[in-house]
């Protein structure tokens, strides 16, 4: 779906953002991106759909290259992105004038433009802040208006930047649960994120370090790989904790490290059984 | 002396048909000293409460004091610091130095008296001299969040109030953060926190503030907290507790890793222990 070969960037005052990077992101695919400040994956996440343009190498989206400025419009219908910092990128004077901007932009009848309005209203349970300004929101509810102004263009791909940073526990997890919806769906998504708790339902992860990756695979063995410490990232609390009782004679599977429950259900199985 | 607040309601856009009651007859106290985690959904409230302690909005109805005095007065804005949430919208000077140096030199102490205050705050938000001349827009996110935290505490104040202080911010920037701010507590300054990052905190918050909808749902200490029927917990914290509730004898008020493999073990070989013990009683009685 995308690939991108070789691909090079450096910072406007000369520090390499990302060194020959060679990636494909398949179809239908959940991939996880992580790495400390400044390794590199929101700018890898940038030259996605054209934001930025690669120095050196290539970004090829379903077959039509990225850098190419006049396919830009292509690209961006395919590929939509979702950043951290939701106010950078509102534009419409209330919720619902900003979440119709995508969609009037792609020229859809106007019955459509509002069903898809309202129906993105209704995801984020918003719908009695629609004729409030986006400005006027909390940071958390303002997270939840980008991620649904994305939601109405429908792309094939969404990329999503470190998008639960601001939100309170149970907003991330809604707008995960939403996510996950979307990738049952068929649609790729790309994930970058600090939270590693968040990547339990990836189907792959890369781990990025001054702009190279440097550890790639299912999350079942980057999550719990020893070198992750050693990069300055945090595994997630369940899965340190299996690790730890493993040492014990204790085996948690995989699966159930995903949830505080599900840990517990298997656990209090093992108890009952000894 | 305390932040007390007294039935304390507070509107955005009032009179208009976009009213919303923000804070709804929020009745609060904070005592001198203690380490205070606010937490809460998005739009609950959180910050707009905060921004309450210092004057910056003053409530639509209700009383609130800080040392005994109105927030508005000049005399409780240094008393009370104030650190957002995106620190780049409160970092504007040139340098380091004179974005440090504005609270100082705007309350009107001395050159001199100033640069003490300046070297004294870098110390504490764990900031180097060196970086005193660099632009504060140039600086890593970490390093700006230090910056507007030694900013705060150039004034010496009282209470530190924070939003969201580590959001955005990786695993290493936010532990640095975490410990800087254990160390200014040492220090006898009150530490006021909005978070969402309960993994982070936990261990740090003496008292916690829970706000629902503008209503405060919850306030008491972490113990309290602990006891406390649907509340978020971090998820080690949240696994103990549904071990404990299907009956396995566990301490449910751990957090940490370390902990929590403790209780298991305690508990595992406690089980063992009661397991083997049945069994010889049964071969006995069989003989």
């Amino acid at each position: 779906m995308i690939r991108l070969e070789n691909v090079s960037y450096c910072y406007p005052d000369g520090t390499p953002a990302l060194t020959n990077i060679n990636l494909t992101i398949r179809k239908g695919e959940y991939l996880g991106i992580i790495g400390r400040n400044g390794s590199g994956k929101s700018t890898l996440a940038l030259h996605l759909n054209g934001l930025r343009r690669p120095q050196k190498g290539k970004v090829i989206v379903k077959g039509i290259d990225a850098g190419d400025f006049s396919k830009l419009q292509e690209v961006r219908k395919i590929v939509g992105i979702v950043f951290q910092n939701p106010e950078t990128q509102f534009i419409g004077r209330t919720v619902e004038e900003d979440l119709a901007f995508g969609p009037e932009n792609l020229c859809l009848p106007p019955a459509e433009i509002r069903k898809r309005v309202d129906r993105a209203l209704a995801e984020i349970k918003l719908e009695k802040y629609r004729h409030h300004s986006p400005k006027s929101l909390s940071g958390g509810q303002g997270q939840c208006v980008a991620l649904a102004g994305v939601l109405t263009m429908e792309p094939e791909c969404l990329v999503f930047d470190e998008v639960t940073s601001m939100l309170d526990p149970d907003s991330g997890e809604a707008v995960l649960r939403r996510i996950k919806k979307l990738h049952e769906k068929g649609k790729t998504i790309v994930y970058t994120t600090h939270n590693l708790e968040e990547l339990h339902v990836a189907d792959r992860i890369i781990v990025m370090d001054r702009g190279r990756i440097v550890l790639e695979g299912e999350p079942e063995y980057v999550l719990s790989d020893p070198l992750l410490k050693d990069l300055g990232l945090t595994p997630p609390s369940l899965i340190e904790l299996a690790e730890q009782l493993k040492n014990h004679g204790i085996e948690i599977s995989w699966e159930n490290t995903s949830s505080p429950s599900s840990f517990a259900e298997e656990l209090c199985r093992l108890f009952l059984k000894t | 002396m305390p932040i007390i607040l007294e039935n304390i309601s507070v509107f955005y856009s009032r009179n208009t048909p976009l009213e919303i009651a923000a804070l709804k007859d929020v009745n609060l106290r904070i005592e001198k000293g203690e380490f205070v985690g606010i937490l809460g959904e998005k739009g609950a409230g959180k910050s707009t409460l905060i921004k309450l302690f210092n004057g910056l909005l003053r409530p639509d109805s209700g009383r609130i004091t800080v040392n005994g005095l109105d927030p508005s007065s000049k005399k409780v804005k240094s008393r009370v610091g104030m650190v957002f949430q995106q620190p780049a919208d409160q970092l504007f000077c040139r340098t380091v130095y004179e974005e440090i140096a504005f609270g100082p030199l705007n309350f009107g102490y001395s050159r001199k008296e100033t640069e003490e205050r300046v070297f004294e705050a870098l110390e504490a938000a764990s900031l180097e001299r060196s970086m005193l001349s660099r632009d504060p827009l140039s600086l890593s996110g970490g390093e700006m969040q230090r910056v507007a935290l030694a900013g705060a505490l150039a004034l010496r104040p009282d209470y530190l109030v924070l939003d969201e202080p580590i959001t955005g911010l990786d695993p290493a920037g936010k532990k640095e953060i975490l410990e800087t701010l254990k160390k200014i507590k040492g220090q006898g300054t009150t530490i006021i926190t909005v978070t969402h990052n309960l993994k982070g905190f936990f261990p740090l918050l003496e008292r916690i503030v829970l706000i629902k909808e503008g209503r405060i749902s919850f306030q008491g200490s972490r113990k309290e907290y602990m006891e406390t029927e649907n509340v978020p917990l971090p998820p080690v914290a949240s696994m103990m507790r549904e071990l404990h509730s299907r009956g396995i004898q566990v301490n449910p008020a751990v957090f940490t890793v370390e902990e929590a493999l403790k209780e298991i073990l305690r508990v595992k070989s406690m089980i063992e222990k009661e397991k083997a013990e049945k069994e010889r009683a049964e071969k006995q009685t069989k003989k």
